[in-house]
């Protein structure tokens, strides 16, 4: 489903390059859950980047379901992300000035859907994460789990087949974190969504298919 | 989206009010100016009913001799002698006497009663031949001639302005005008001319009156105005000429000599300066505003850079994101509109200024809005280029 054959990620400044990614090369299948470990700066994030479209490798390529996204411009990249990719975040990255269900929406503003329809579409993702009754809340009023909760239904809002998850437990209480854990492996196993997440949580990477280790930028298992 | 920026700018109510506010307050800057201009171009499109090119105004100051006497006949004396002069002249076309000279600040208002109400018209006292002089155009009726000075009422030529606003539709020629006053002869019209726009094209039409002055038969103060209608070309040389032939008439009278272009030229200096000056106030107004308007945006979008990160992860494209912030401001600057449209309507309903028309006022409206939503989106256009180039990878990183 997603593919990365030699994928190199460099960053340049005017007096230092550094190896965000090295000769990666990975294979995820359809409705895996994978997980990517490693200390901090060794690439994790920069890996679920290129994933998810968000930045583009310095050499090798990325494709999605056997098609190469090399030559894709702005506007199908923006399709791409908006139709097959879910994101959830560590921060959450919720808009603290729009209700629940107005942050929920948001990745349907970007597809061609009346407001009932895609009103519609918000409140079942939030029933989906257990937070149909505050749905007018706004994201300061709710605790860090709900905040998670909520980024979780605007991740599948759009009913992606790819979720990609950047360390979501890592803000949260360890019983919070079995409870959004517990929420993807569902989505996972029901939906077979496929679920890529960046943890460094040993107990949260267990629980999934399998684990993607990466060191200074380089895949070491 | 239109609905989801909405609730955006409507949450963002108190971090937006001032930027609502700036443009409400530059809106009604703009209003006031673009009404003034277009008040002023409304006016200036009407017919003035009257020609200026080619007419002289000789502003005469009686000699102290006469003066001091307070001989009238002897003013008038000279007054007829001098006509004689100035008509024997060569360049000279037509000559006439008059109270007011048309584009001059200086005028003359009357207030009369018409069956029981009020009619306020501009007055001026003129000769026999001030109607070839001025170019004036006789709708109805005819102009002044000499035997009306004798007749048991006094003879008035009115404009079309007044003629409908004391008759209507009916014929005002031989009828009685206004109701009569003690000290007066009962003024008749004897004719209509088309309307006499005596302040010149700035100011708006309104009523007017010409009352006889007769050089045979005197009846008040004499005209101090001697209006002179020069074949065209004369050369400005003439005015010396003119003085001098004046002078030999009248040796201790004074004479001024101020052709008609140069009054109106006077006149419209008058009007247009001030709209010059507030037009170039609210146009260093509108850049101070607009500066600030892109430093504002500016700062909101990069306190906004995470919240475009996510919309471009959630699949929004640069054209998306560039469209939602010039869309946000215009709808921040729909609420600046409104307001300031809320305030300025109450200038009709309150009746606070009455010479202005519906139409000025709708333009003025429709002019200060198009500023505005330009304004606003010229503004926004280079931050929202550069929200559009954030990306997305860095901006979800972004402190």
């Amino acid at each position: 489903m997603i593919h990365l054959q030699q994928v190199s990620k460099l960053y340049r400044t005017d007096r230092v390059e550094t190896t965000a990614l090295d000769n990666i090369n990975l294979e995820i299948g359809k409705g895996e859950f994978i997980s990517v470990m490693g200390p901090s700066g060794c690439g994790k994030s920069t890996l679920l980047n290129l994933m998810g479209l968000l930045d583009a490798p310095s050499s090798g390529s990325v494709a999605l379901d056997g098609k190469a996204i090399d030559r894709y411009g702005d506007r199908a990249l923006s399709r791409v992300r908006n139709e097959r990719i879910g994101f959830i975040f560590q921060q959450f990255h919720l808009v603290p000035d729009l209700s629940v269900v107005d942050n929920v929406e948001i990745p349907l503003l970007y597809r061609r859907m009346s407001n009932k329809e895609r009103r519609k579409a918000a409140l079942a993702a939030l029933d989906r994460v257990g937070l149909g009754s505050r749905t007018h809340h706004f994201p300061t009023q709710l605790s860090g789990g709900q905040q998670q909760r909520v980024a979780i239904a605007r991740a599948i809002v759009g009913r992606p087949n790819i979720l990609l998850a950047d360390e979501p437990t890592g803000n949260l209480d360890s019983q919070m974190g079995d409870e959004i854990m517990g929420i993807l492996e569902d989505l996972n196993q029901k939906e077979g969504t496929t679920i890529v997440m960046v943890t460094h949580d040993p107990r949260m990477a267990d629980k999934t298919h399998r684990v993607v280790r990466l060191f200074d930028g380089r895949q070491v298992q | 989206m239109t609905r989801h920026l909405l609730k955006l700018v409507w949450n963002r109510k108190r971090s937006n009010a001032l930027m609502i506010l700036e443009i409400c307050v530059s809106f009604l800057v703009v209003f006031v100016v673009a009404t003034m201009g277009l008040f002023l171009l409304d006016n200036y499109r009407v017919p003035l009913g009257f020609e200026w090119k080619d007419v002289w105004n000789v502003r005469m100051g009686v000699g102290r001799n006469e003066a001091n006497a307070g001989d009238a006949a002897a003013q008038q004396a000279t007054l007829a002698r001098l006509f004689q002069e100035v008509r024997s002249l060569e360049p000279v076309e037509a000559a006439a006497g008059s109270f007011v000279v048309p584009f001059d600040q200086g005028g003359w208002e009357g207030s009369y009663r018409v069956k029981g109400r009020n009619v306020d018209t501009g007055v001026d006292r003129a000769t026999v031949g001030f109607d070839k002089v001025m170019g004036l155009r006789l709708v109805a009726g005819r102009w002044f001639e000499e035997p009306d000075a004798t007749q048991s009422w006094e003879p008035v030529v009115i404009d079309q302005d007044l003629a409908r606003a004391v008759y209507g539709t009916a014929d005002p020629v031989g009828k009685a005008l206004f109701d009569p006053r003690p000290d007066e002869r009962p003024f008749r019209v004897v004719g209509v001319v088309s309307d006499f726009r005596k302040g010149g094209e700035l100011l708006p039409n309104d009523n007017f009156l010409f009352r006889f002055s007769s050089l045979d038969h005197p009846e008040g103060q004499a005209f101090r105005n001697l209006l002179i209608r020069v074949r065209p070309g004369t050369p400005p040389a003439f005015e010396e000429a003119l003085v001098k032939r004046m002078q030999g008439v009248a040796p201790d009278w004074s004479f001024e000599v101020r052709p008609l272009p140069q009054v109106r030229a006077t006149a419209f200096r008058f009007f247009l300066t001030p709209l010059i000056v507030a037009g170039t106030v609210a146009f260093f107004l509108l850049l101070m505003v607009g500066l600030g308007l892109i430093g504002v945006l500016w700062q909101n979008l990069l306190q906004r850079t995470r919240e475009i990160g996510l919309r471009r992860a959630a699949g929004a494209s640069r054209a998306s994101v560039h469209r939602q912030v010039l869309l946000e401001q215009l709808v921040l600057t729909s609420l600046g509109v409104l307001i300031g449209t809320l305030l300025v309507i109450q200038v009709p309903i309150l009746h606070l200024i009455g010479v202005l028309s519906s139409q000025v006022f709708t333009a003025g409206l429709l002019v200060a809005m198009a500023a505005m939503y330009l304004l606003s989106v010229l503004c926004a256009l280079y931050p929202s280029s550069l929200a559009a180039r954030v990306q997305p990878a860095e901006a979800l990183r972004y402190e």
